[in-house]
């Protein structure tokens, strides 16, 4: 086995657990895979206190630290479009998932520009791990979230519109990295307008 | 009529239809005046054994045909499954849905006029392998030229590089490192000063016009095909040239049919199989090349492991610092590199300011450095010393030990030095090494 990030041969180990039980196995090095950094901690969302999106989201954990690794990792992944990469964190994000309970919902992209990059990033994370999900979200606005600041992130008009019925139940975002909090807060209005009880995110990254 | 400068650009190119430099219009037009030739990006080959149906897959551009290396996914744009290649991944993504365009007309040609503008002096050794050289390359004849490190290599290419740009062919002097083509651009520009010269690695920027000329690392030559009636390959013996097929079938690739391919290197394998050869066993300054030295350091694994510095490798290092002697020590791993004791500066292939430490050494800003084999060939550092730990190791083969003993007395006021292969018992390709090197220095 090639480690998937550096292109080395290496061997998983193999254990007791992952001979009976069914686990995924490794796809990246140790050597690769020590330099993600985790967080491990709920992340911070009390600056939207007082603005129209309080209350929206009810947890937002985020995964992974975004350091000189994971932005490596990202380029790879998101630009020069290597989708074999949704596997590295395929074990782990199985692992989180797991744990929760609820209707998981991934984060789309625009439909241009999904064409252009040929993958959804988000969903491939998803299925690698084997984790079902629903899509409930189309976006309709095509404009870059990273250009902008977070002031120009909330007050544009909505960028998510619902497909589909909501039902009076937990919902959980997924999206690949948290920044400002924009996208998930918004997704998170649209779903709770709409009857959700709770509406909870998981990020791969804390950016 | 063709556009110039999709002429110029495109001839002997294979390159992705959407990362062409030019506006989309332009390229379909082209395509559809039949100028531009369309390939699929992966080919795949059907075969049956017994009941299972296997498929295998080639990348047209890189020539790829490790399996493990092709991945397929659920593609947006053709809304089938898609398969790319991760092998050449970093010049862009290809993949079944996309397409490589060629050159199909009328190929772009140089300028008449070449000028040489070299003075400098060769040796008897080197003018004799030189002439052969140019007469294997006046045959078309492949050419094997082994020299020894430091025997000044690139001088010899000049005459036969010359007489083929006279003869309007073009020509293509390729290395596997990007250092070595960095190195060697501005040394060719002054040598050909009429010349268009492009030289082409990973992040070099745009250049213009008809290269009739390009020096560019062999990985860069995936993105060439029946471009070049004369290619040089120096270093031949450098990682990862030698280990990876599908560099080695990207030179055969960029050349013409019938175009011959000649070699450059001090550790020629038997893997290289030219018509002629010619052998240059002397240093250009006359002297000898350093014989690598054996010593012991019995377990020196658990005693890094432990924080410590064996004592031998201690008191060497400790005795070139007092003599103020810049040094070099090989280390086999990356690991062992970072958790090395001790504060001395160290770079890895990864480490982003990998020139600038090297260059901190050679102004002697820095006592000495550990290393990984990443600058096992093309530095020179004046009277530099050097230590290899764990000699016995995989990594270090015979070439690769004799690369580096080669860094070591290559200017003519410092000739000699300390080469010393701290091991762990003596491997086979540590007595190869020193029995080549021992060799040369009786012819």
């Amino acid at each position: 086995m090639n480690c998937l990030i550096c292109g080395s041969p290496f061997q998983s180990a193999p254990t007791w657990k992952s001979l009976i039980l069914f686990e995924i196995q490794p796809n990246a090095c140790t050597r690769c895979l020590k330099k993600f950094q985790k967080t491990d901690h709920a992340i911070d969302f009390s600056d939207f206190q007082g603005t129209m999106y309080e209350g929206m989201v009810d947890q937002v954990t985020g995964l992974y630290t975004y350091n000189e690794a994971m932005k490596n990792y990202l380029h790879q992944y998101k630009f020069m479009q290597d989708v074999a990469l949704s596997q590295v964190f395929a074990e782990e994000l199985r692992h989180v998932f797991d744990q929760t309970e609820g209707i998981i919902v991934p984060i789309p992209m625009h439909p241009e520009k999904l064409k252009l990059r040929t993958f959804a990033q988000v969903d491939e994370l998803l299925k690698s791990a084997g984790v079902p999900f629903q899509h409930l979200l189309t976006k309709i606005a095509t404009s870059e979230q990273g250009k902008k600041s977070k002031k120009e992130r909330l007050e544009a008009p909505t960028l998510f519109e619902v497909m589909g019925k909501v039902e009076a139940k937990t919902y959980i975002l997924f999206d690949d990295i948290y920044t400002t909090g924009a996208t998930i807060h918004q997704a998170a209005k649209a779903l709770k307008e709409l009857g959700a009880t709770k509406v909870e995110a998981i990020t791969l990254i804390k950016g | 009529m063709p556009d110039q400068q999709v002429t110029q650009f495109l001839t002997g190119r294979i390159w992705l239809r959407e990362h062409a430099p030019f506006p989309r219009e332009v390229i379909d037009a082209h395509i559809e005046s039949g100028h531009i030739h369309l390939k699929p990006g992966i080919d795949s080959h059907q075969s049956t054994f017994l009941f299972w149906q296997l498929k295998k897959y080639v990348c047209n551009r890189c020539h790829n045909s490790n399996q493990t290396l092709f991945h397929t996914f659920d593609c947006a744009r053709c809304n089938k499954k898609c398969v790319y290649c991760r092998h050449c991944i970093r010049m862009n993504r290809v993949s079944s849905c996309s397409e490589l365009i060629l050159w199909n007309k009328e190929p772009a040609h140089g300028v008449k006029l070449h000028e040489f503008n070299w003075s400098g002096t060769l040796t008897p050794l080197q003018q004799k392998a030189s002439e052969e050289l140019l007469t294997s390359v006046e045959r078309n004849e492949s050419h094997l030229l082994h020299a020894v490190c430091g025997a000044g290599k690139t001088e010899l290419l000049f005459p036969a590089i010359f007489a083929s740009l006279l003869e309007g062919k073009r020509v293509c002097v390729a290395a596997p490192r990007t250092d070595v083509i960095l190195e060697l651009f501005p040394r060719f520009q002054k040598v050909f000063p009429k010349t268009v010269i492009h030289a082409l690695y990973g992040g070099a920027p745009d250049q213009e016009g008809f290269a009739q000329l390009i020096l560019s690392t062999t990985h860069q030559l995936y993105r060439f095909e029946e471009a070049f009636d004369v290619i040089f390959v120096d270093e031949a013996d450098a990682f990862p040239y030698y280990a990876d097929e599908t560099l080695q079938r990207a030179v055969v690739k960029a050349a013409k049919q019938g175009a011959a391919i000649h070699y450059v290197t001090a550790t020629p394998t038997d893997s290289l199989k030219t018509t002629n050869k010619s052998f240059l066993s002397r240093r250009y300054h006359g002297h000898d090349l350093p014989v690598p030295m054996f010593e012991s350091l019995w377990g020196y694994n658990r005693r890094l492991n432990k924080g410590k510095v064996p004592q031998k490798l201690q008191d060497w290092i400790e005795e070139k610092q007092k003599n103020n002697i810049p040094f070099l020590v090989f280390l086999p791993t990356i690991d062992m590199l970072e958790n090395f004791p001790g504060d001395l500066p160290r770079v890895h292939a990864e480490h982003p300011e990998r020139k600038e430490i090297v260059m901190q050494l050679r102004e002697k800003k820095i006592p000495g450095l550990l290393t990984t084999t990443i600058l096992e060939r093309g530095i020179t550092i004046e009277n530099v010393h050097v230590a290899v730990v764990g000699a016995e190791q995989k990594i270090f083969t015979a070439s690769a030990l004799i690369q580096i003993s080669g860094r070591v007395g290559r200017s003519f006021n410092y000739p000699s030095g300390d080469i010393v292969f701290f091991h762990h018992g003596i491997t086979h390709e540590m007595d190869e090494a020193k029995s080549s090197i021992e060799r040369w220095n009786k012819l």
